[in-house]
This record gives structure tokens, C-alpha cells and sequence, in this order.
């Protein structure tokens, strides 16, 4: 798989690979586009369509209640909707470009910065679980998958089966119920003690207390996919000439194990991760809820049930453009790491 | 393909298993009313009383029965199961298997589409779509069919790709055969283990998607929902109420997708002889 064995996989390729791999990701690109702009035509079709005004669909009832005449005639104004779709459309857009996602009635504050403000904590959550999932589960796939029908093997696999049966929030639930509840040594909620006043390392220590039963949950609930596929790819790769070749020259297992399985299952499990990542999107905001970790998704919560709409607007829109970027991201990385990607289109 | 997945998971315990699972569950809800002498929506009176031979697992915050709810809670999540089986597995099969025998302009269309809906981060966009719609069961159906579909239809026509170019498909042709008898006597059987692997994705998908709306606030507020009753029963957790609100519920929920996907492995492992056991050299 190195990357000096780019001659004469294709040789009849009328095009060059840098042409190529050009038109791979234009097409991913064009791809991600419809997609987001699908995201915005919903944003702004859905208020619309509905049957009362536009300003009570987009605000809801509740807000309206709240508001003055004044405030009324000014968002009227300011969001074009006494002129034509088309003008309330390009509102909607430049708005939108100046990072303008609205007001959030609920938090009397710009969608925007609510947003901002949240983001942290579920990056923080995501990101480490990500990156611990994802060694855990590459580690635990090698050593399954080599020793293939050993009691490690088929204990692992069961166990991880089983638990991926669960729904991603029960597991938290579980979690929350034994070690908060029941034993009472991990806090209940939150990300930081309220009102405790810490300080540099009590209150790092503080975070990561608050951190744990999220994280744990959120890893449990990925390690799963990736080891299993980690390890049916290593299973496979015993069956390949390479790895004969090795035991021949008399490699060590443990080159054997890393260097040449390893490695080349690496390739499908960071696809597989990257496609991972949207999913995670998805079950951080189910785990956040459990656990009242004040991110995107105990945001959510709030304003579903306060009915704040621009708010539940503006977080489907800066999750699916996370998803998306994430995605282009892989993208581009698997080309970088399989030269095949780059011949295939 | 000459191998009977369908007939060969009958034999596998893993499949039994699920199978005997899901039996239970669905007894559990078709028989609900005879199985519990309250209505779910009857208030008893007593709030949060310990389980007793009145109330199996005791009552909840406004004094409803839980035992009554769980029974009538497996209804929907079944009723939700079944119709986003049949709905999304019919819509993969028939955007599927036309894109790949039509081509041209509509194929790419279609896998585009697959593409721009497989990308985006569908519980977020149903929940925005269900906030303005009134969340009812129906619409649930249909949001949740409208975004599980793609993955299927993405299976399903590479299959029919794979499978046009078959030998005795192109034996057939040779001998005269029209489009509608390839379709229906050679493609469409060859598919079905395909469709019903698909259709117990989709039925996991949409138990899972249903609890997961209903937990995080989106849902019909008649519609008795595992999902809403954990969403309910984790603000107690204080008390000690959760041992016989929160886990039985949760534990329901947990038992009907991992009986589906024991059937789900079980069927896939059946359609792919390289994961069957002893196979390690298979190529």
C-alpha cells in the first residue's frame, strides 16, 4: 500500500491521477452542496409553508406573545416578508453570510452565539471519544482477528454484539443509574460543579469527573462498529499472499500482527470511522440529554420544548455543515491514502 | 447465489432467539388490554406507588400505570417497525432496481439523491420537519421512511447491476425473453433475501428513530411512546421510581432491536459464507 506503486495500476487511464483525483472531489463536492442546500431550502421553505403568517411560523406563538409592534414591523422588515419570496429569499441568504442565524427568543440572545456557546463541550465530548473509540477498537480488532476462534475472540465479539444491540441513550441511562445514582461516585449532570469556584488543576479535575460517564457511554456505544470491522478486515488479510510471504521469511507474529495486518486494515477502518462521525454527531445529542451535558444537544432539548424554532433552525444548520465538512474531510484523507481512490474516477 | 438464506437462519439458534423475542413482544402488545386491567390513559390516584399486585411496576408521576403504558408502548414501536419495513424497503427496491436497469440521466439522478440524503444528519432534520408538522404517527412513518430508504436502494442496485449481467440472465435474453419476465422470474427472487435483510434494518432503524424522537420531545402527545416515558422518567431519577419506571422501559426497548438484530446477523451471516464459521481461507 506505500505510495510508490502508483505506475501501471491503470495503465489504459486516459487521465492523469491528479486529474482524476480533481474529478473525485469535485464530484464529493458537488455532492456535499446538494445536500446543504437542500438543509437551506427546507430552513426556509418549511416556515412558509405553514398556514398562519410567516413571522408566527418562524418564531412560533410563544415569541410572538412576547414581542412588541415595533419588534414585530422590524423583523417583518428586516426579513423581507412583505415583498416577494424571491426578495425574502436573498434576506434569508446575505443574512445568513454575515453569520446571522437569527434570535433566539428563549435565550434573548443571537442564535449564533448560543450556538458558540455550546459547541465546546460537545466537541470536547465528541472529539475525545472519537479518538478513543477508534484506538480501543483498532486495537482490540488486530488481537481478535488474529487470534481468530480463541475464548478473547468470541468473548469480545459477543459482549461488543450485545452492547451495540442497545439504544445508544439507554446505555447512558444504565451508566448514569449506576455510577451517579446507585454508587454515587461520578456527578449526576452538568459539565462543571455550579458555583464551586474552582481553579486550575481542581478545576480541570473537575471537567474530566464530569466528563467520564459521557465519554464512557459514548464510547462504548462506537467501539462496536469499529472493532468489528477492524476485525472481520483482519480476518480477511490472514488469507493474503503478503501475509504468507511474511511467516515465510520469518517475520515475528507481532511485526506480522501490526506492521502487515495492521496496517493494511487501516484503510477500511478509517473510512468506516469517518463515516462514523455523523453518526457519533447524532448520539452525542441523545447522551448529552441523559446526562444534562450543557452542549449541542441539551440545547436542542431546550428548544424543542420551548418551541424556540430559529434556534432548532440554526442547530440543524451548523450540525449538517459540521457533518459535511467532516465528510469532505475523510474524503480528501482516503484519497491520500489509497491510491486506488485516485484511479478509480 | 444458489444457497436459501431464509431457509438456512431457521436453523441457527441466534435467529431463534430473536425470533422467540420478538414473538413475545408482539403477544405482549396484541394482547395489551387483556393483559392489565387499567386503560393507559387512566390516572389511578396514586402517584409513583411502589409495584404491588395492582400495578405490576407501579405508577408513574401523574399516577398512570407503567405495566399498561410498556404493553401499550411495544404497540407503537411495532406498528412503527412494520410500516417503515414495508414503506422504505419498497421505496430502496423500486428506486433501486429502476435506476440500475434504466441508466442513463434518472440513474445518476437517483444516486445522487442517495448521496446528498445519506450525507446529511437525518435525526436533526426530522426533528426540525416533525417541530412544524405536528408530530403524528403517520408522519413519523413517512420522515422516517423518506431518509432510510437511500441505504437500501444503494444495496439493492448494485445487486440488480451485478446480477443483469449474469450467465443465465443473459441466456434467457438469448432466448427471447422479455423485460417483465427477467424482472419477475429471475431478478426479483434473486433479490429477496437482499429485500428481507433490508427490511429488518429498517424495522431496527425505525424502533430505534421512534423511542429517539419520542425521547428527545418529538412526538405525538397521545401516542404512548417507550422513548417519551424514558424522556419522563429521567427527570426522577432522584427517587427511587427508576428501578420499575426507567429500566423496565429501557430494557423493553433494548429487547425488541436486539431481537431484530439477531435475525439481521443471522441473515447476513447466511448471505456471506466468508463470515460463516470455519471459513478463514475463503476468498
Amino acid at each position: 500500500m506505500s505510495a510508490d506503486c502508483s505506475i501501471s495500476i491503470e495503465s489504459g487511464s486516459p487521465h492523469s491521477w491528479k486529474g482524476n483525483a480533481a474529478r473525485f472531489i469535485t464530484q464529493r463536492l458537488l455532492n456535499y452542496l446538494i445536500a446543504l442546500g437542500a438543509i437551506f431550502s427546507l430552513n426556509f421553505i418549511l416556515p412558509r409553508l405553514m398556514p398562519s403568517d410567516p413571522l408566527h411560523a418562524i418564531y412560533g406563538d410563544v415569541a410572538l406573545v412576547a414581542m412588541t409592534d415595533e419588534m414585530q414591523a422590524h423583523l417583518i422588515r428586516q426579513l423581507s416578508l412583505d415583498k416577494s419570496w424571491w426578495d425574502q429569499m436573498l434576506a434569508y441568504l446575505l443574512g445568513l453570510l454575515q453569520g446571522d442565524l437569527g434570535f433566539s427568543y428563549y435565550y434573548r440572545d443571537q442564535v449564533s452565539l448560543v450556538i458558540l456557546g455550546a459547541l465546546p463541550w460537545t466537541l470536547l465530548l465528541v472529539g475525545l471519544a472519537l479518538i478513543i473509540a477508534t484506538a480501543i477498537g483498532i486495537i482490540l480488532g488486530i488481537e481478535s482477528g488474529y487470534n481468530r476462534g480463541s475464548s478473547l475472540d468470541r468473548g469480545l465479539v459477543a459482549s461488543l454484539m450485545f452492547l451495540s444491540g442497545f439504544p445508544d441513550f439507554f446505555i447512558g441511562v444504565l451508566l448514569l443509574l449506576i455510577f451517579a445514582v446507585s454508587l454515587d461516585v461520578l456527578p449526576l449532570s452538568g459539565a462543571t460543579s455550579p458555583y464551586a469556584g474552582y481553579e486550575g488543576l481542581s478545576y480541570i479535575l473537575d471537567v474530566l469527573a464530569h466528563l467520564a460517564l459521557p465519554l464512557a457511554s459514548m464510547v462504548l456505544v462506537q467501539l462496536g462498529s469499529i472493532f468489528l470491522l477492524t476485525r472481520n478486515t483482519v480476518v480477511t488479510l490472514l488469507g493474503e499472499a503478503f501475509v504468507l510471504t511474511a511467516r515465510a521469511k520469518g517475520c515475528p507474529e507481532g511485526v506480522i500482527k501490526y506492521a502487515h495486518v495492521g496496517r493494511n486494515s487501516l484503510l477500511p477502518v478509517t473510512t468506516a470511522t469517518g463515516m462514523v462521525i455523523p453518526h457519533m454527531i447524532t448520539r452525542v445529542l441523545f447522551i448529552e440529554i441523559v446526562f444534562s451535558y450543557p452542549g449541542i444537544g441539551s440545547l436542542l432539548n431546550t428548544a424543542i420544548s420551548a418551541r424556540d424554532y430559529p434556534l432548532i433552525q440554526g442547530i440543524l444548520l451548523v450540525v449538517t455543515l459540521t457533518v459535511l465538512t467532516v465528510n469532505f474531510l475523510v474524503d480528501l484523507l482516503y484519497m491520500k491514502l489509497d491510491p486506488r481512490v485516485r484511479y478509480a474516477y | 447465489m444458489h444457497t436459501d438464506p431464509l431457509a438456512e437462519i431457521s436453523e441457527d439458534p441466534l435467529a431463534r432467539i430473536g425470533l422467540i423475542m420478538l414473538a413475545a413482544i408482539a403477544l405482549m402488545a396484541l394482547f395489551a388490554p387483556l393483559l392489565s386491567d387499567y386503560s393507559p390513559h387512566d390516572y389511578t390516584g396514586k402517584i409513583f406507588s411502589p409495584p404491588d399486585l395492582d400495578h405490576p411496576l407501579g405508577t408513574d408521576s401523574v399516577g398512570q400505570d407503567i405495566w399498561v403504558r410498556l404493553l401499550y408502548g411495544a404497540r407503537t414501536s411495532l406498528i412503527v417497525a412494520g410500516a417503515v419495513a414495508i414503506l422504505s424497503s419498497s421505496l430502496s427496491v423500486i428506486i433501486g432496481a429502476t435506476a440500475a436497469l434504466a441508466g442513463g440521466y434518472y440513474e445518476r439522478f437517483c444516486m445522487r439523491l442517495v448521496d446528498a440524503i445519506t450525507s446529511l444528519p437525518t435525526i436533526v432534520v426530522m426533528i426540525l420537519v416533525a417541530a412544524y408538522l405536528r408530530p403524528s404517527l403517520a408522519l413519523l412513518i413517512i420522515l422516517i421512511s423518506a431518509f432510510s430508504w437511500p441505504v437500501g436502494a444503494r444495496i439493492v442496485r448494485s445487486q440488480v447491476l451485478s446480477l443483469k449481467e449474469r450467465v443465465h440472465i443473459n441466456a434467457s435474453r438469448t432466448f427471447g425473453a422479455g423485460k417483465r419476465h427477467i424482472i419477475f422470474t429471475h431478478i426479483v427472487p434473486e433479490l429477496s433475501p437482499i429485500i428481507s435483510s433490508l427490511m429488518m434494518q429498517d424495522a431496527r432503524r425505525a424502533v430505534f428513530m421512534e423511542a429517539g424522537l419520542a425521547f428527545l420531545g418529538v412526538s405525538d402527545p397521545m401516542v404512548i411512546s417507550w422513548g417519551k416515558m424514558m424522556h419522563q422518567a429521567l427527570a426522577f431519577t432522584y427517587l427511587d421510581v427508576w428501578q420499575w419506571w426507567l429500566v423496565p422501559t429501557g430494557l423493553a426497548l433494548s429487547a425488541t432491536l436486539i431481537a431484530i438484530s439477531f435475525l439481521s446477523i443471522s441473515l447476513e451471516t447466511a448471505m456471506d459464507p466468508r463470515l460463516a464459521k470455519g471459513n478463514t481461507r475463503l476468498r
